[in-house]
């Protein structure tokens, strides 16, 4: 008879243990379930996240785009020059440093290196012949010019260094600031390049455009001196058929 | 409502006696509206709470001990002090017949376990922080 009460009291004990568990295991698996709804949320909130910094960042290099356009728009000669630039400049970027390429700014600063011409008059940017000492000076004022326009945006401080610097030279010849190696800001150097591949492959009132094998050869003569030889490398790197695929592609 | 609503209150309460889904609504509503978050175990002790601090929104679970949710959101509702509050049910599953007793009890709003953190920012969102009913 004891033993029957004591059987029974180790079985209540048993099933009461059992409810339980089986009521701990219920709010486990509700907070599961409560973790998956937060963890739904969040990739959602991620790819909308991901979609949105995207779009913002096409709508900053739309912006400018327009701004370039403006500026080109008054110099018939170069049509497209900043965005077939811009196209050389990023294919060089990806051959010397991924990161570069990737960073926005790299392509805003190609874009934009003109910029400061349109405070160049008519008269000196038209001008068929040989521009008189005073009118260069002028003239050389525009990667200032430009740099000052894009004072206090923080999303072009790195681009804005390009406008400053796209016509300083490898060996401390160039200007504004007569920066030298590679006190030069990468992103310079690789405009630098890049801009001379278009300017030499493209028509011009007192020259016919000429192949990328003459701009090759002529911007290796420049290595070391007008070039960062890194930079100089790196084109070496990248087919003809690429060049005339991103050339095509801009049309 | 002959009971005029509590003066632009900014305080939301956060009832549930498990300190898992408190923690959890609180963090998610943190720095988010311009809220002070309270928090209660039980409805004896939302009563209590929401008589201190009347909120503009109330998180109410429903199965509690000591006191329900819908018992509690009788009382808020009858109580003049937080009778104006946005009353929002925590509940199991939607549509059932525990919905129809808060509904009667008073409530505004469901929000259906495991709920959406979204859904729950959004809602703390479009009651602005005024304590005005959405």
């Amino acid at each position: 008879m004891t033993e029957g009460l004591a059987r029974q009291g180790v079985d209540d004990e048993l099933t009461r243990l059992r409810e339980q568990l089986a009521e701990r295991e219920r709010l486990v698996a509700e907070k599961e379930r409560q973790l998956e709804a937060y963890a739904r949320d969040l990739n959602d909130t991620f790819k909308k996240e991901r979609a949105r910094t995207q779009e913002l960042r096409e709508s900053y290099v739309h912006t400018v785009r327009a701004l370039t356009n403006a500026v080109e728009a008054r110099d018939p000669y170069t049509g497209k020059h900043a965005e077939r630039v811009a196209a050389y400049g990023l294919e060089l970027a990806r051959a010397i440093d991924v990161r570069l390429a990737d960073d926005p700014q790299s392509e805003m600063g190609f874009l934009l290196h003109d910029i400061g011409k349109i405070a160049i008059p008519d008269g000196i940017l038209y001008k068929k012949d040989a521009l008189t000492p005073e009118e260069r000076a002028l003239m050389r004022t525009h990667p200032v010019v430009g740099w000052e326009i894009l004072a206090g945006i923080p999303f072009l401080e790195e681009a804005r260094k390009v406008v400053r610097h796209h016509h300083e030279r490898w060996d401390g010849s160039g200007y504004p600031d007569r920066l030298k190696g590679e006190d030069i800001p990468l992103s310079a150097r690789v405009f630098a390049v890049a801009d001379a591949l278009d300017a030499i492959t493209t028509d011009r009132p007192y020259r016919a455009a000429r192949s990328f094998a003459a701009a090759r050869a002529a911007i290796a003569r420049g290595s070391g001196t007008q070039f960062d030889p890194r930079v100089v490398e790196a084109l070496e790197s990248i087919t003809d058929a690429r060049l005339e695929q991103l050339r095509r592609e801009i049309g | 409502m002959s009971a005029p609503p509590p003066a632009m209150s900014d305080t939301v309460l956060i009832v549930d006696d498990d300190p898992f889904i408190r923690r959890l609504i609180a963090t998610t509503l943190e720095d988010v509206a311009r809220f002070e978050l309270q928090e209660a175990g039980d409805g004896i002790e939302a009563i209590e709470r929401a008589a201190e601090a009347p909120p503009a929104i109330v998180f109410l679970d429903i199965d509690m001990p000591r006191l329900d949710g819908i018992e509690a959101c009788r009382r808020l509702r009858e109580d003049p002090r937080t009778a104006g509050a946005t009353i929002v049910m925590l509940t199991a599953a939607s549509g059932d017949e525990m919905e129809r007793a808060a509904e009667e009890a008073g409530a505004d709003l469901f929000l259906t376990k495991p709920f959406s953190p979204l859904e729950l920012l959004r809602l703390v969102d479009s009651t602005g922080g005024d304590g005005a009913r959405p």
